[in-house]
């Protein structure tokens, strides 16, 4: 029987160790895997590295992988922290991406300066419409979030392959013979092109920018702003905050919406950045929505340490397409993800607790604690 | 009769009997951390065929013993005898396994279960895995018939009043062929039509030869129904009566003790701060209805009048309305019917801002659930209600550093020790947490302040330091209305005192008068 | 429309939505216990894989190979589940968090993806294959015959493990204390009952149920493996779970329903009625938030019966 206690305290020591350490078990066990299916774990390693950072133009495709995770990150981050469980960036960052390539190719007359923000406040003003959804039906009638935002994933999936599959719509090329057998978006203009940050040969994309800026700024708001000040409280008791007389619905609504523009930003930054075209198929392969609630929860739901991680998983993702072939196995690096986020997920609770093995939790200790937590 | 004469399992009133007692606890002890003790060499027994009550205000160690018996903790000293024999129970599942069964306050039923399938649940008279509603159901009608209850085995737990959920719990106890029932104040629930179909099952149970721990607070009742009475008192057990040999008035004497404590002076005889008594109130409620957290009306045409300046005590057991009225006074539950007005002008309810704006200040009973936030700093903690206005601001941007500033004067003014502002609430000490409470409220200079057992689960000094804190208030104007089920303290500190009994007021007396037996007799409905 | 296209329709609706079922049932079952897996469509995945692999390394009679290849898809996807259950019941950590980590983990890009790889059964053609069977002959009969009786043996699983989850559910006991623990684990202990291990058992047996359904598409379907063939089924078997309100016998229809949904909109087309597949194929999704939203009320809410403790750790006197 192993028992998990929580302890009241963590040593600050701990706390900054068991990241590294849960690093350090993850690739021990992906080491392990590796020797078992014959690979030389160091080398694999070495790979990696090169082709997440080093190889030529490695570094600019980890931040194509790294921006939509910040966004979708963030998102999650916000939300979660107030314990809101919208799961719903998946279909927030499709709506982000259908409000974001609409404007662009309406505007697509305009000059980029003033095309840029108006493609960003079409995926904020989308993805953020959507999370009203789920937010209205909690604030106002209780209804779960998850179950909720989850249903409204699928269906934005399904307009977004409307759009382009199934209908003559705006976001559609009709004008191609090929589009005609093979339906695909309409290509938005190059003034729709978001510029990238260029350093000699690497581009750090105009989304990635933008990301950080807005985990400072999200940061800010969360730790200095009455704002922030309701969403922390809430997000520790909502009877403390009902009783302190905030405005429980209003806030719901509010941390909702802008975790469903960041979402959205996802999308808007998918068509500006990378690709210029509503690609029903390659976003929902991507599932960029989900996997930033992996991120978040990596990050300890810190906006900061979201950018990190974001990068570091971005740059993992980037390995494995870019080693992708003979003698580098296609599903390895997804197998190393998830071993990293199984043992620093783990290990982060764990530093919380105290692991017992052996004898049952007695009354008598739960008692006490029961104790403690009055 | 002395007071405190330690009843034994062989106490003069038992020894008629030879027979062996079905239950008994015999000498328990039970501390907690801090250094509180719920139970101190409490014993009792009760006989086959026997209804014994447990009498006793709230905080008496009526629940912690009923936690011993049913398993849930373990006596520091002492031991609980079933059938004469000593055993050691780790759990609720244990103590059924022995025989006794605990029928909740808070019922422990599955809601969206039917009444069958609550019944079975962890323990079937069949063996094998198959679950037949039909035979279940049958069995349960059978018992039902038996014992006078009307129960409808098909009916989902959520379609049932508070009354039937109850007989179902009762029921789960017979299906088991539990042969020691506890009853936990099985009568707040109900009425009276219930109570009286209760009262006759019980007498069915008692009359098949099983035993009854009933617990109450409500003298009338115990008298009705009890064949013994163990009285409990500050965690111990006072003295255990032939329930045909007391009347009411010598019970209330009994569980609420004689007078105050020595060395403890009542402030409104000494003649500080009471305000003159035809000052108008600065809050007052008008025949107030208020429901409770079951849509059950809980207050019912509260009038109540807290003159600035002036403490107001609200006597009363743990469950007639208190927390309710609190609740109401300060925006968090809307009153149904009738008025509250603060400095003459209305308060609406239900709003919460709207009490804390005009000058309501509020200690909640929850103290870590609701008065403060527990992962977040002394300093985010006392400026949770300030921050909206009156915190160090720049625009929207909060100035914690001089919001720090401010909180350190604050910890200082109050006494509050912990390792600095940025210190997080749930690491301190239960007394620190409820002075971050109060530095917080009367910082804000409040017309009215509203505490709910302040002192509750604080050691002595705390205690003494928050009896100051409301004493100051008071003579710096501000009316307070103090509601505590610690008579001692309603009587030391208040200038009148209000009785709650079952949501209405049944009195209000002078402080500097009221003797304690007048006083338990309204706290046990029987005035 | 005629009843051969009827029958096309609702034939082709059975073959999309068995693997829903098998997944559906058993993320109800784990759902049940209070424990939210989206790690459903990685657990499918690696059923796929290492049914598909099972099948094509063991020899002799087709029959034995098949269902030895099926046992080991449920042992994969019980084993992904049993990874699920104890970061979310014993560590505690966020259930939708440790179920997406898993989808990462086991999903497409994962470790199915690996292992078909390491096992090297990308491009190999299937050696056994489940056919139809015509059961007593009975698959002559107009109309119910291919419908009823000319299915492969996965659909006749499915149908019992049905029957089987809603008589377990409702008529033994261990199934109604699975229902107390997703109910209220509080109430559930106080009668004895043993809730990690109940959440533990529910979990893994959901785990073994999505790797069963995972393996439909490589034992039944089509005997090939290719990266993340399942194509988002664990996805829609989760909404599924919630669409019938988590009852077994509104699972099976509800999966047909999606399936007859998903194909309504080009059956339509070519008969001229220009209604947008995507249209069919969100409704489910949609009437599924009214109903959640119209059961605003607490008792509405009990009535179509969410397990109260979805998502919820249970931690022991504490709170």
């Amino acid at each position: 029987m192993i028992a998990i206690e929580r302890t009241l305290d963590t040593p600050r020591w701990q706390r900054v160790a068991l990241p590294f350490a849960s690093l350090l078990l993850a690739a021990i066990i992906s080491g392990l895997v590796l020797v078992l299916s014959g690979h030389n774990p160091i080398t694999t390693y070495e790979q990696i590295y090169t082709a997440s950072f080093t190889s030529a133009g490695a570094l600019t495709s980890t931040f194509v992988y790294a921006t939509p995770l910040l966004f979708t990150g963030l998102a999650a981050a916000i939300a979660f922290r107030m314990r809101i469980w919208n799961i719903g960036g998946e279909g927030q960052l499709y709506m982000g991406a259908i409000g974001a390539s609409g404007i662009g190719l309406l505007l697509g007359s305009w000059p980029t300066p003033l095309l840029i923000p108006a493609m960003m406040a079409g995926g904020i003003v989308a993805g953020a419409l959507w999370a009203l959804v789920p937010g209205l039906l909690r604030a106002y009638l209780q209804t779960n979030e998850i179950l909720v935002s989850l249903m409204l994933n699928y269906v934005a999936g399904l307009v977004m392959y409307f759009l382009i599959y199934d209908s003559k719509s705006y976001w559609r090329d009709l004008t191609s013979p090929t589009a005609l057998v093979f339906p695909t978006g309409k290509t938005l203009s190059a003034a729709a092109t978001w510029p990238g940050l260029t350093i000699g040969s690497f581009t750090l994309p105009l989304g990635f920018v933008a990301g950080v800026v807005l985990a400072v700024l999200l940061l800010a708001l969360v730790r200095s702003t009455r704002f922030g000040f309701e969403m922390r409280v809430m997000g520790d008791s909502t009877s403390a905050a009902t009783y302190a007389g905030m405005r429980t619905r209003r806030i719901i609504l509010a941390v909702m919406a802008v975790s469903g523009a960041l979402a959205g930003l996802a999308g808007a930054s998918q068509i500006g950045d990378f690709g210029h075209v509503l690609d029903p198929r390659g976003l929902e392969q991507a599932q960029y929505g989900y996997t930033g609630i992996v991120v978040a929860a990596l990050a300890m739901y810190n906006p900061l340490a979201v950018v990190v991680v974001a990068i570091l998983i971005g740059a993992l993702t980037n390995a494995g397409f870019a080693l992708q072939g003979p003698g580098f196995p296609p599903g390895l690096v997804g197998t190393m993800e998830g071993i990293i986020l199984f043992s620093v997920l783990g290990g982060e609770i764990l530093g919380r607790y105290r692991i017992r093995i052996g004898s049952q939790l007695r009354p008598q200790r739960a008692e006490a604690e029961a104790d403690a937590a009055r | 009769m002395s007071i405190h004469v330690e009843a034994g399992p062989a106490s003069a009133e038992s020894a008629t009997a030879g027979l062996v007692p079905a239950v008994a606890a015999i000498g328990v002890t039970k501390r907690f951390a801090g250094g509180v003790v719920a139970n101190d060499r409490v014993s009792f027994d009760a006989r086959r065929g026997e209804v014994h009550a447990l009498l006793g205000e709230n905080g008496a160690g009526k629940t912690t013993l009923c936690n011993i018996l049913t398993g849930l903790y373990h006596p520091d000293e002492g031991e609980i005898q079933v059938d004469g024999s000593p055993v050691r129970l780790h759990s609720p599942h244990e103590a059924q396994r022995s025989g006794i069964f605990m029928v909740h306050q808070h019922l422990s039923l599955v809601d969206s279960l039917t009444v069958a399938e609550n019944v079975v649940l962890g323990w079937s008279r069949h063996r094998g895995l198959r679950y037949t509603p039909r035979q279940v159901e049958a069995e349960i009608s059978e018992i039902a018939a038996r014992y006078q209850m009307q129960v409808d085995p098909h009916a989902r737990i959520w379609q049932l009043s508070l009354g039937e959920r109850q007989r179902i719990d009762i029921l789960k106890a017979l299906y088991r062929d539990a042969r020691i029932l506890i009853l936990d104040e099985p009568t707040t629930v109900l009425t009276p039509a219930e109570t009286e179909q209760l009262f006759s099952s019980v007498h069915e149970m008692v009359a098949a030869g099983r035993s009854v721990v009933f617990i109450s607070h409500k003298l009338p009742e115990v008298l009705a129904i009890a064949n013994r009475i163990t009285i409990l008192r500050k965690g111990r057990s006072v003295t255990t009566v032939d329930a045909a040999g007391v009347d009411v008035r010598e019970l209330a004497r009994l569980m609420v003790g004689h007078d105050m404590p020595a060395g403890r002076v009542r402030r409104a005889a000494a003649g500080s701060g009471t305000p003159p008594a035809d000052q108008r109130g600065v809050l007052e409620l008008e025949r107030v209805c208020a429901d409770g957290d079951f849509g059950i009306q809980v207050l019912h045409d509260v009038s109540l009048s807290v003159r600035p300046g002036e403490i107001l005590g609200i006597a009363g057991v743990a469950g007639n309305g208190q927390r309710e009225l609190a609740e109401v006074i300060a925006g968090l539950r809307a009153h149904s019917r009738g008025a509250i007005r603060l400095d003459g002008a209305e308060l609406h309810g239900g709003d919460p801002r709207a009490a804390i704006n005009r000058g309501v200040a509020y200690v909640p009973e929850d103290r870590m659930g609701t008065g403060v936030s527990p992962s977040l700093s002394v300093t985010e903690n006392l400026m949770l209600k300030s921050y909206r206005r009156d915190a160090p601001h720049a625009g929207p941007v909060l100035l914690m550093d001089r919001a720090d500033a401010q909180s350190v004067a604050l910890m200082e003014q109050f006494d509050i020790r912990s390792r600095g502002p940025h210190a997080l609430v749930r690491q301190l000490s239960g007394g620190n947490v409820q002075k971050v409470v109060l530095a917080r409220e009367l910082s804000s200079q409040p017309r009215v302040l509203v505490a709910a057992s302040p002192t509750r689960g604080l050691d002595v000094g705390a205690t003494e330091y928050v009896h100051g804190v409301l004493v100051d208030s008071a003579r710096r104007g501000v009316g307070i209305m103090l509601i505590s089920e610690d008579l001692d303290e309603i009587v030391e500190l208040s200038d009148r005192i209000a009785v709650l009994y079952e949501g209405r007021v049944v009195g209000i007396v002078d402080a500097a008068q009221a003797s304690y037996e007048q006083l338990g007799m309204m706290m046990a409905g029987a005035a | 429309m005629n009843t051969d296209l009827i029958v096309a329709v609702i034939v082709s609706a059975i073959a999309y939505g068995t693997p829903l079922v098998l997944a559906g049932l058993g993320e109800l079952l784990a759902e049940r216990s209070g424990v939210l897996n989206l790690g459903v469509e990685g657990m499918m995945l690696m059923g796929a894989v290492t049914g598909f692999f099972v099948s094509q390394q063991l020899g002799g009679p087709g029959w034995a190979v098949l269902i030895v290849a099926m046992i080991m898809a449920a042992v994969a996807g019980a084993l992904m589940a049993l990874i699920h259950a104890f970061l979310s019941i014993t560590v505690r950590v966020n259930q939708i968090v440790s179920g997406l980590a898993l989808t990462i983990f086991a999903g497409m890009a994962g470790l199915s993806s690996y292992a078909g790889q390491v096992w090297g059964i990308g491009g190999q053609h299937g050696l056994h294959q489940l056919t139809r069977v015509d059961l007593f002959g009975l698959g002559e009969i107009p109309v119910i015959g291919p419908i009823l009786f000319d299915q492969d043996p996965f659909v006749y699983l499915s149908w019992g493990l049905v029957v089987l989850v809603a008589w377990y559910l409702y008529r033994t006991r261990t199934g109604l204390y699975l229902r107390a623990v997703g109910e209220s684990p509080r109430s559930a202990d106080a009668m004895g009952i043993n809730v990690t291990r109940y959440r533990y058992v529910h979990t893994t047996v959901g785990g073994a149920l999505a790797g069963l359904g995972g393996a439909y598409f490589t034992l039944a379907i089509a005997p090939i493996w290719t990266d993340g063939l399942t194509a988002g089924a664990g996805w829609i078997a989760i909404a599924l779970v919630i669409f019938a309100f988590w009852r077994p016998d509104v699972l099976l229809l509800g999966a047909y329903l999606f399936g007859a949904l998903s194909s309504l909109g080009f059956t339509l087309q070519a008969h001229g009625v220009q209604m947008p597949s995507e249209f069919f194929s969100s409704l489910p999704y949609l009437m599924t938030v009214v109903v959640l939203a119209g059961a605003s009320t607490t008792l509405a809410r009990r009535r179509i019966g969410t397990p109260a403790s979805l998502g919820v750790p249970y931690v022991r006197e504490e709170g």
